[in-house]
């Protein structure tokens, strides 16, 4: 289980996280829903170490991952598909999937894993010679899940994985977080799409201005009311 | 008609040691996107080192050569702790401009060392020239010549295929993904620093060992020598880097046949300028001076 208690993150005196405090029970879909600005992302880079949070604890199981290196987090057991995927635009689909692969020495294994990722994902068999720079949003999307997924990681984190992607394509990824999660993966998702999030969540936040405000299972809160508040934020939206 | 294919000759094998500055070169600037004023300085330190053990304890050549080159890359790790590990990444002026810094203070080091103004170096082969048909080929140009091709099919094997390159190329693609996905950025941003400043310090080796003797000023010299064959032959390109070196080399030793050693410097930078005009990209660069290369799946 991913515990965040009482996290603060700033960006010089501009606080983002102002104490946020959840968790993502493991085995299960945990969403975080918000509008633009709400911090979501900046809980994200904490929790892979690539922000270093003013205060406050990230534990998965037993360790501290506060304090530990971005390299360290991802050999604890956690990879994150980042915000507008990242990909290695100039590296091959094939060299993505190993470079996720990094900190594994099991050459048979990590050959094994491109497989079921191609699998998984047969666009990218596909295109497995092509640099990713040149494969459409939605095929980098499932790139950047398979790489994170080659460092075979406990829990998921996935940020607004339907950016930018056309409504056929955030269908099928939301598909693959339900079949993730159902292989046995612990996913915390990030997303503003709060439609397609609260159809797989088990359990969801709200999060606004840099602290989480509701927290619930889909279901006890009006779907309009978290359209409203994940887009708007309540503060302004409820006036 | 023999004067031109010997002065082409002499031409591909100085070329071949520019070639060997700008591949350390291309390496640093490939991974950091950032230019090192203080590369060549930092190789000068390391020949410094290496000529004071020959001429204190009259170290042999093997010794000279690892300490040139420890040197260097000693030299190239301040520089990268004190430059470039520090600052962000949107800082490459003030990295750019504190390499100058380090430059400076490299060369008041060296003249501290050892304060007279030329320093022997020793040689690295004093056998008679080969002799082919007409032609003459000296054996440390030709040792020079096999290093260069060797030092950069070895650099483009480990940059395409080993572990280690596919962290820099990802460190090159994206740095926060390269984290993401496990690689200790840091770490091999330093490694890849090392390593150029080792290829700079066997550059430098071979060179001062044909020159042999060492000024302060060779820190300048592998500088601008190894930017204008980086900059000629593609920024971020490996087999660039070598090819930049010897048009460089071959259009100098022509000026040099022509003109005069005056005439010659005059001619690399016109040299430089006409490609900046013409070719920003270089021979073998394909994207403009501001884009890199290197992390191009293949070159």
């Amino acid at each position: 289980m991913l515990v965040v208690s009482d996290l603060v993150a700033a960006y010089g005196k501009i606080e983002a996280l102002k104490g946020v405090s959840l968790r993502a029970e493991t085995g299960r879909i945990t969403c975080l829903l918000g509008p633009n600005g709400a911090g979501k992302t900046t809980l994200m880079m904490s929790i892979a170490g690539i922000l270093k949070p003013r205060r406050g604890s990230i534990r998965l199981g037993d360790t501290e991952l506060t304090g530990l290196s971005p390299a360290r987090i991802v050999g604890q057991g956690i990879a994150l598909v980042p915000e507008n995927r990242l990909v290695f635009p100039q590296m091959s689909v094939l060299e993505n999937l190993l470079a996720g692969a990094y900190q594994r020495g099991d050459k048979a294994e990590i050959a094994a894993d491109v497989e079921r990722m191609y699998d998984r994902f047969p666009r990218l068999r596909e295109r497995r010679e092509q640099l990713a720079g040149t494969l459409s949003g939605g095929e980098q999307q499932m790139l950047a899940v398979a790489r994170a997924l080659m460092s075979r990681p406990r829990v998921l984190l996935m940020d607004e994985p339907s950016l930018g992607l056309a409504p056929l394509v955030v269908a099928e990824i939301f598909r693959i977080v339900s079949e993730l999660n159902r292989d046995g993966t612990t996913i915390f998702l990030v997303e503003q799409n709060a439609h397609m999030a609260l159809q797989v969540a088990h359990h969801f936040y709200l999060m606004e201005q840099g602290r989480v405000t509701f927290s619930g299972s889909p279901g006890q809160l009006a779907e309009d009311e978290v359209i409203q508040r994940a887009y708007l934020g309540a503060r302004r939206a409820g006036g | 008609m023999i004067d031109f294919v010997q002065n082409t000759i002499d031409g591909v094998m100085i070329g071949a040691s520019y070639g060997l500055l700008a591949l350390g070169f291309t390496l640093i600037f490939g991974v950091m996107r950032r230019l090192n004023l203080s590369y060549g300085p930092s190789i000068m330190i390391g020949a410094y080192l290496g000529t004071l053990i020959y001429v204190q304890f009259s170290a042999g050549p093997v010794a000279v050569v690892v300490m040139t080159v420890l040197g260097a890359v000693l030299a190239g790790i301040y520089v990268e702790r004190l430059c470039f590990a520090p600052m962000a990444a949107s800082a490459g002026i003030a990295s750019m401009v504190s390499s100058f810094a380090i430059w400076m203070q490299l060369e008041q080091a060296a003249i501290l060392i050892l304060p007279r103004h030329t320093y022997p170096f020793p040689p690295l082969a004093t056998g008679a020239p080969l002799e082919l048909g007409p032609f003459l080929l000296r054996i440390d140009h030709l040792m020079m010549l096999a290093c260069a091709l060797l030092l950069s099919a070895g650099v483009q094997y480990v940059i395409y295929r080993s572990r280690f390159g596919l962290a820099l190329r990802a460190i090159i693609g994206n740095p926060v993904a390269a984290h993401l996905v496990g690689i200790d950025v840091k770490t091999s941003v330093m490694l890849a620093f090392a390593g150029a400043s080792a290829v700079g310090g066997i550059a430098g080796y071979l060179v001062l060992a044909i020159d042999q003797q060492v000024t302060p000023m060779f820190g300048m010299w592998a500088t601008m020598k190894g930017l204008i064959a980086m900059m000629i032959g593609g920024l971020g390109s490996i087999p660039g880097a070598i090819l930049g070196g010897l048009v460089l080399g071959v259009v100098e030793a022509h000026s040099l046949w022509h003109f005069g050693p005056q005439v010659r410097d005059l001619v690399a930078y016109l040299l430089l300028f006409a490609c900046l005009v013409l070719r920003p990209s270089g021979i073998l660069g394909d994207a403009p001076a501001a884009e890199t290369s290197i992390g191009r799946r293949s070159a």
